[in-house]
């Protein structure tokens, strides 16, 4: 059981607690990467006007030593329980974004005010969960405020990798969506943590240069090329000033975004040569089968024509069901089922082990393959029905939780659809944006598909997104057991059920207060 | 005991027919027989609204002549056979085939008496418009594609009365009667019942079957009536009392008027439906128990506790908002009591006097509208005649949920689910995810398709979810003063036929009725490939 052991001191004093390394462990991983972004974006910021160079390299600096001097005093214990390493995963992404909304309000990017807090927040939670809602537009040579926020987007993504490649697997839900075999002298990708962490690492930095690498060849100026790198390879979508406006670069973004939203394990079969089995992955088939289909429909749906319709309708299919959302123009009258289309396809969401949000192809195909065990069950109630996932029959745990994880996706999707609608919006636009908060998708888009601006929402609107991105980026499932095991520490520490008990009693509180 | 065996000794009893069973198997004998017999209750049905039709003299003799090919098709399929053992595959056989067959000969007097062959519109579209209004009618739906231009005053007494008898016929169930009346089927019945009954298996009322099927009805048939003297007190005429009882107990929601409730504007009517639809809403065991024992143990059931609560905090909600919005606080508070338990108990009544109205809430604002849509997809209690998902299996999600959540803390703990004081099964958890799992396949599946076929989002979505729930209104273009005629195209429309239909059978037995003859095909091919393979490995 123990898997994850943090480093730092160990040598004096008594080791924390699993839930207080867990804490410690989260605000070392969010001090050490906002610092990182803060410091490399305060280096690119003297290419351009230079104004917030010294700001981010300062505060760069701090976190950074802040995370190092917490990471030397701690004192993490022999084993951190599965559920803190999810309540751990969870803090360190809130609080990433918490220091980029900080970092966001130093550099000026959104003034010191109410309203500007509630754009920093959304903006720097948008980046950061790669949801493309975001009303931030740094000016062109704020060269430093626009990479924060592509970096934050690459963060974000690079963070959803770790969760689903090298967090979930080993701690909570998802054995099977693990790549550990070594049947047949295989060289699996994630045998254990730490090397799946330097795979996932050397994958994601390869697809995002070789990324940047395509838009620079394809006419976009180097830092433009850079910052639609970062947005694609996390499934960002937001290119911060850098316009896809030719064909060229949009049929890079498609390949780049089709790359992106692929699962790690088939990126990491291919380099390693083993593409033939590839073609097995039923998931794959279903992934690229999507894409097909979804452009087709979605040709027919508006009334695109030719090689420019062809390149439109790709791009806004490939782009919805990646997740990554690079705003494109209706390109067209949309029928009443396009626009249910580019919903449907950002809900499911690309392969399980990639940087895309969503349900993701393969827990689909579980909750299908469910669905039909169960109708047989009905059948023939004593038969053994088994679910089998790429040959393997899948542990009924792995079922059970990704049925309990549709049931949250729905119940959170509908929680902030209610919110939303209540704060102000039309129906279609309140489920559109549901949708699009815990998919991580984005842009949201009225029924004849133009993109809505959520700069003209109210305030409150925009951070009831907030939470379903989060959730949504953390694959639902961790969040929910974060909020549980904070709820229970809190109650603990403060001895909550104790004193309520001695209150009921009418005894005094205190530590004596509750046993006799 | 006594009081149940005098009812037992009431019921008739059928004979059976001294012919051996037709067709190629004991399920397909039993299948067409309940089938048949079915056919007679919808039958009996049309003619007791013929004579109706003729006694008023409103039209031909259309609904009488419905009534004769139906007690045809009936007999001919109900005389030569006879039931016998039933296996799960012919459970669901019997009770999918059975409502199919309702379906589509209940269509019959809307085709007869013309009632959608309105000048200029394609016969194909009569057909969908009739096989729509039947459906809607057996499933307890109340979505209806009268409209405008084909209004429902302007239909004849006993058409009128024949669609608010298919409610009342569907919302109890139609197997349910045959159960009651059909004396070979045994344990078979138990299996039968449950198929066709909403919610996770039945209560048995009494040891015998038929018995706890005949407390069924008598519940059933006794708020009915208690439904129908209250709408009388409150103010509507004999025949509308008489109809809209009918159509409230098995929470269904038709009306013999365009502006359904909308058209009394009456504070006191609407109170008894909104009191009635609650009942409606609310398990027939508890019902039973307080007809039967004088025990009313509503309040101690954990399900009714929950939907009452849910109910009334929606309507608060909505209140709130219309208030906020600038609706009046007294107009506000009926709008919502109204809506809410309307929709959160799948009738699907409209108190809008007219479009735009205090009761029409598509033009609410979105946020009330978007607690109406989470109340479309919730529904009543199970054991009840409503629709949607159900307040238990809401309940017992949610606590699967938990449990799986609470478990990757306390990994070696065993955390069973609790319903009330009893343990629940594992075996009920798994049918509850599976359901679940399906019908959020289905509404995300519909949706495309419905939008695919012309719908807007928010109509083709809440159509979904308002057929598969068998609720009534949508909302979108598809709300309380609008017809589905005039919302979905006829293609749209079938579809949506289909999802009532699997939706008011909880979407299992019409599905496997499908399944269970493609696996029986699967396997007989299976057995004559391997008999080839065996015969040329024996050759080689």
């Amino acid at each position: 059981m123990a898997r994850w052991i943090p480093g730092g001191s160990t040598s004096t004093g008594r080791r924390w607690a699993s839930w207080t390394s867990a804490g410690a462990l989260a605000a070392v991983v969010a001090l050490g990467a906002a610092g990182l972004l803060a410091t490399v974006a305060g280096l690119v910021d003297l290419v351009g006007a230079g104004d917030d160079t010294a700001v981010l390299l300062v505060v760069g600096g701090l976190l950074g030593v802040g995370a190092g001097l917490l990471r030397a005093g701690s004192r993490p214990a022999e084993r951190i329980r599965d559920a803190d390493v999810l309540v751990a995963t969870v803090g360190a992404l809130v609080g990433v974004i918490v220091l980029v909304a900080g970092l966001l309000l130093a550099t000026g990017a959104a003034p010191v005010t109410a309203s500007g807090l509630v754009d920093a927040l959304a903006d720097a939670t948008a980046a950061g969960t790669t949801t493309a809602i975001g009303v931030l537009h740094p000016a062109l040579d704020d060269h430093g405020g626009r990479f924060l926020l592509a970096g934050a987007q690459w963060l974000g993504g690079l963070g959803a990798l770790m969760v689903g490649v090298a967090i979930l697997p080993f701690f909570g839900a998802g054995r099977e969506f693990a790549d550990r075999s070594r049947r047949g002298g295989r060289r699996p990708m994630t045998p254990d943590q730490a090397t799946a962490v330097r795979n996932i690492l050397a994958i994601h930095g390869s697809v995002s240069v070789l990324t940047w690498v395509a838009y620079a060849v394809a006419g976009a100026a180097p830092f433009d090329a850079l910052l639609l790198a970062m947005a694609t390879a996390s499934t960002g979508g937001r290119s911060v000033g850098a316009q896809l406006d030719t064909s060229a670069l949009q049929w890079v973004a498609i390949g780049g975004m089709g790359v992106a939203g692929t699962s790690l394990v088939v990126l990491w079969r291919l380099v390693h040569g083993r593409a033939r089995n590839l073609l097995r992955s039923d998931e794959l088939q279903i992934y690229v089968g999507l894409v097909v289909v979804g452009t087709l429909l979605f040709l027919l749906w508006t009334d695109g024509g030719g090689a420019d319709g062809l390149r439109g309708a790709a791009f806004t299919v490939t782009s919805a069901l990646t997740t990554t959302g690079f705003p494109s123009a209706p390109g067209g009258t949309w029928a009443p089922a396009a626009p249910v289309l580019v919903l449907g396809l950002a809900s499911i969401g690309p392969m399980v082990g990639s940087a895309g949000g969503g349900f993701q192809i393969l827990r689909h195909r579980i909750l299908a393959q469910s669905a039909v065990r169960e109708m047989l069950r009905q059948l023939h109630p004593r038969s053994l029905t088994l679910v089998r996932l790429g040959g393997r029959v899948a542990d009924e745990d792995t079922l059970s939780k990704v049925v309990v994880t549709q049931f949250l996706f729905v119940s959170v999707l509908f929680a902030t659809a209610l919110v939303v609608a209540v704060g102000g919006l039309d129906l279609a636009t309140a489920l559109g944006a549901a949708v699009h908060a815990i998919s991580t998708a984005g842009p949201v888009r009225t029924l004849d598909g133009a993109v809505v601006d959520p700069a003209t929402w109210p305030d409150g609107v925009r951070l009831a997104l907030l939470p379903a991105m989060v959730i949504g980026r953390l694959s639902v499932y961790p969040a929910f057991v974060a909020v549980g095991a904070g709820v229970t520490v809190v109650r603990d520490r403060a001895r909550i059920r104790r004193r309520w008990r001695s209150l009921r009693r009418g005894r005094p509180t205190g530590r004596s207060g509750g046993r006799s | 005991m006594e009081r149940w065996r005098s009812i037992r000794r009431r019921i008739p009893t059928i004979p059976l027919p001294e012919r051996g069973v037709a067709g190629r198997g004991v399920w397909a004998g039993t299948t067409r027989h309940v089938s048949g017999l079915a056919l007679l209750f919808v039958a009996a049905g049309m003619l007791l609204s013929g004579l109706v039709e003729l006694g008023a003299g409103d039209e031909g003799p259309a609904v009488l002549l419905a009534a004769a090919i139906t007690t045809v098709v009936a007999v001919a399929l109900w005389w030569p056979t006879r039931p016998g053992a039933l296996d799960h595959t012919a459970v669901f056989t019997a009770v999918g085939a059975t409502w199919v067959f309702a379906s589509v000969l209940g269509a019959l007097p809307y085709l007869l008496a013309g009632t959608f062959a309105v000048p200029g519109r394609p016969w194909a579209v009569v057909l969908a418009d009739a096989l729509f209004e039947s459906v809607s009618g057996f499933s307890a739906t109340g979505s209806t594609v009268f409209g405008a231009h084909n209004p429902i005053e302007a239909q004849g007494t006993g058409v009128l009365l024949y669609r608010q008898l298919t409610q009342w016929a569907g919302g109890m169930g139609i197997v349910v009667l045959v159960v009651m009346v059909l004396p070979a089927l045994r344990s078979s019945g138990l299996g039968l019942i449950d198929a066709e009954s909403p919610g996770v298996g039945i209560d048995r009322l009494a040891p015998r079957i038929k018995t706890t099927a005949a407390w069924f009805w008598l519940v059933y048939l006794t708020l009915t009536l208690v439904v129908g003297v209250g709408l009388l007190v409150a103010g509507m005429g004999p025949f509308d009392a008489l109809a809209h009882a009918l159509t409230t107990a098995s929470t269904g929601g038709f009306s013999t008027k365009d502006a359904s409730i909308g058209h009394w504007d009456s504070a006191a009517v609407e109170g008894v439906l909104v009191v009635a639809m609650l009942l409606g809403g609310a398990s027939f065991a508890l019902h039973s128990s307080a007809l039967r024992a004088r025990r009313f143990r509503y309040w101690h059931d954990r399900e009714f506790r929950a939907y009452v609560v849910l109910l009334g905090l929606s309507a608060a909600v909505i209140t709130v908002l219309l208030a906020g919005d600038g609706m009046g606080v007294g107009h506000a508070l009926r709008s919502a009591a109204f809506n809410v338990v309307s929709l959160g108990t799948s009738t699907g009544y409209g108190n809008a006097t007219g479009t735009g109205s205090p009761g029409d809430f598509t033009a609410w604002a979105s946020g009330p509208q978007m607690v109406l849509l989470l109340l479309l997809v919730f529904g009543g209690c199970t054991g009840s005649t409503s629709g949607g998902v159900k307040v238990m299996r809401l309940r017992v999600g949610m606590a699967h949920a938990y449990r799986t959540l609470r478990a990757l803390r306390k990994p070696r703990a065993l955390l069973p689910i609790r319903l009330g004081p009893s343990l629940l099964s594992e075996s009920i958890v798994e049918r509850i995810a599976g359901f679940m799992v399906v019908y959020g396949l289905l509404v995300v599946g519909g949706t495309v398709i419905v939008a695919a076929l012309g719908a807007d989002l928010v109509t083709a979505f809440s159509g979904v979810i308002s057929a598969l729930g068998n609720m009534g209104p949508a909302l979108g273009e598809a709300g309380p003063t609008s017809s589905f005629a005039d919302a979905y195209p006829t293609p749209a429309r079938v579809v949506l036929t289909v999802l009532m239909l699997v939706g008011r059978l909880e979407i299992f037995p019409m599905l496997l009725m499908l399944v269970a003859p493609y696996r029986r095909v699967r396997t007989a091919s299976g057995h004559a490939l391997a008999a080839v393979q065996d015969r040329l490995v024996r050759s080689d």
